[in-house]
């Protein structure tokens, strides 16, 4: 959709191409092309079987693709010199061995890419792991306290690129709220943050830039503002005594009328002026006349709803057209 | 960012934190100890029963339950790789080095090493102990050297034989199960062939182990006249072949 500025280096830069993964007969990820660009975060949204994680394995060099590529920086996972450098990854709570402690869980890693292990301190205390804490078994940690560990894995080796599969999954308002912002500031740094989520409403606050994908197939790529405003469409919340008679009144003038789930009417077309005078000419009162646009949420469900049907339709394609 | 360290993710980096897992988690150290342990313990219990059989080495008397920690070896081996596929964090080593033959490689050298170590210690403490408490002149000695280097190498294969093995299954139980299996079937299904018997159980990894320890079990009938030294090579060629066609499928499997 929007290609965005064209930069001149591809350093940091995740591109995929005509990317595909098969298993058997079921398309997992099907002709996937897209770039995340360094310097903002971009978010990665698809219903659940999408294929994002399976995306982030491919790119990740752990699934082999049927065919296309991926590439970072221009080049394979499988060809970075020491890839803990270049890319940081968390893809679940599940990477860590329950018996090993947090620490030697991260000296571990920092050995494998030749980290100084001075550095296992350094990401313990920028995700705020006391010390005492990191020599426990990771067995007895949190949820917040394994997701903590994770993102100081894939920070261990500083990376310029970090890729991380739902790290709010199962946190608390503080921890995703401490996400939201260590990512922000480390797109802000120059890297390139891409991160999948779920969770519609976080990735309206956290992600300028979105990857939709809906059963595999690439639904949009476009910032978080136009993405919403391209398929929001722009609403009146109305509340009156008389809810029929205003429905009957505004349908009439061609307005797309729907009782939203407060009890209130759910108005497309004419703005919230033209409904209040609407409303005085016929002498119904008001109670509530409010200008909205649909969320994130709204526009994600309503996509995800139309892959359904998509789906439905495929699979009936003779029931689909009776 | 600039990093005083040269950036690499190569064979010794792989060593290195194939060295801090094997180290950090319960399982493999202490299947390691009772590796360590088992032909201590059986020096001492056969010379404190006094159920040597006159024919017996001092050698082959005192490592009577270096089988056993054979197959220790072996199960630790295989726990190198199936407790990665099981805790999920073979992702994460993937991640931090996607060379996945240099993974295995640097799995193989540290099984091997540790396990070439553990045998020659613990088989020799074990031997020096038998030697000590068993009546002197009672029974016949043994050649104990060089056949404790071949004994050690016997751990070592055994290691490596278990981490194919769990590599090709990848989950603790089954492969667990099946190199035990491979070590034991043999020798207790090879009566079954008749005159068949000495190669079925001659083959085995632990009839290469009894040949090197002077055992009187180790007859020409039950394993095979192969030489003790032949027996070690033999065992070492077919665990490479295993541990290659791993690689292989290591390569091209989905993570």
């Amino acid at each position: 959709m929007s290609p965005g500025p064209v930069l001149p280096s591809v350093e940091g830069m995740i591109e995929a191409t005509e990317l595909t993964k098969r298993y058997g007969d079921k398309t997992a990820v099907d002709r996937l092309t897209f770039a995340v660009r360094p310097g903002r975060v971009t978010g990665f949204l698809g219903p659940n079987g999408a294929g994002k994680s399976t995306t982030m394995r491919l790119i990740l060099g752990l699934d082999a693709p049927s065919s296309g590529r991926v590439t970072i920086g221009g080049r394979r996972y499988a060809d970075l010199a020491a890839p803990l450098r270049a890319v940081g990854s968390l893809l679940d709570a599940k990477g860590v061995h329950g018996g090993r402690s947090a620490y030697q869980h991260l000296a571990g890693l920092a050995a494998s890419n030749n980290i100084p292990r001075r550095r296992v301190e350094e990401v313990l205390d920028l995700v705020g792991l006391p010390p005492a804490t990191a020599r426990r078994r990771a067995k007895g940690f949190s949820l917040g306290m394994g997701q903590r560990l994770g993102i100081a894995a894939a920070l261990i080796g500083d990376p310029e690129v970090l890729i991380l599969d739902e790290p709010v999954n199962g946190l608390d308002t503080e921890g995703i709220r401490w996400i939201r912002d260590l990512m922000r500031s480390l797109a802000a740094e120059g890297r390139t943050v891409f991160l999948s989520s779920h969770l519609m409403s976080e990735m309206e606050l956290t992600a300028e830039h979105l990857i939709v994908i809906g059963r595999g197939r690439l639904i949009a790529d476009t910032t978080t503002h136009d993405f919403i405003t391209a398929n929001s469409r722009a609403h009146t919340l109305v509340r009156s005594p008389r809810p029929e008679r205003l429905r009957a009144l505004l349908e009439a003038r061609g307005a797309t009328v729907a009782l939203a789930a407060t009890g209130a009417l759910r108005v497309e077309g004419p703005d919230p002026a033209v409904i209040g005078d609407l409303a005085r000419d016929h002498g119904l009162a008001i109670h509530e006349l409010t200008p909205a646009r649909s969320s994130l949420e709204e526009v994600y469900t309503a996509l995800s709803q139309d892959a359904t049907e998509y789906r439905a339709a495929a699979q009936h394609p003779e029931e689909a057209r009776r | 960012m600039t990093t005083p360290t040269p950036a690499r993710a190569g064979y010794p980096q792989a060593f290195t934190y194939e060295w801090i897992k094997f180290r950090s988690v319960r399982s493999t150290v202490w299947t390691t100890l009772a590796t360590a342990l088992a032909p201590v313990v059986g020096a001492v219990f056969v010379a404190a029963t006094g159920s040597l059989r006159a024919d017996d080495t001092v050698l082959g008397g005192s490592l009577t339950l270096s089988v056993v920690a054979q197959m220790l070896a072996a199960v630790v081996g295989a726990l190198l790789v199936t407790g990665e596929y099981g805790s999920g964090t073979l992702r994460t080593t993937f991640t931090a080095n996607p060379r996945r033959a240099t993974v295995l490689g640097a799995k193989a050298t540290l099984i091997a090493s540790v396990m070439y170590a553990v045998g020659l210690l613990s088989c020799t403490v074990a031997f020096l102990l038998g030697d000590a408490l068993l009546p002197s002149g009672k029974y016949a000695q043994g050649e104990p050297f060089p056949a404790l280097f071949g004994v050690a190498g016997c751990f070592a294969v055994a290691g490596l034989l278990g981490l194919a093995v769990g590599t090709l299954v990848r989950h603790s139980a089954g492969a667990v199960t099946t190199v035990i299996g491979l070590l034991l079937l043999p020798s207790l299904f090879g009566p079954l062939f008749g005159d068949a018997r000495r190669w079925v159980a001659g083959v085995s990894p632990t009839a290469a182990l009894e040949k090197l320890t002077q055992t009187s079990d180790a007859t020409a009938d039950a394993v095979g006249s192969l030489g003790p030294w032949p027996s070690l090579w033999l065992v070492a060629g077919y665990t490479a072949v295993l541990l290659l066609t791993a690689a292989g499928v290591l390569r091209r499997r989905d993570t």
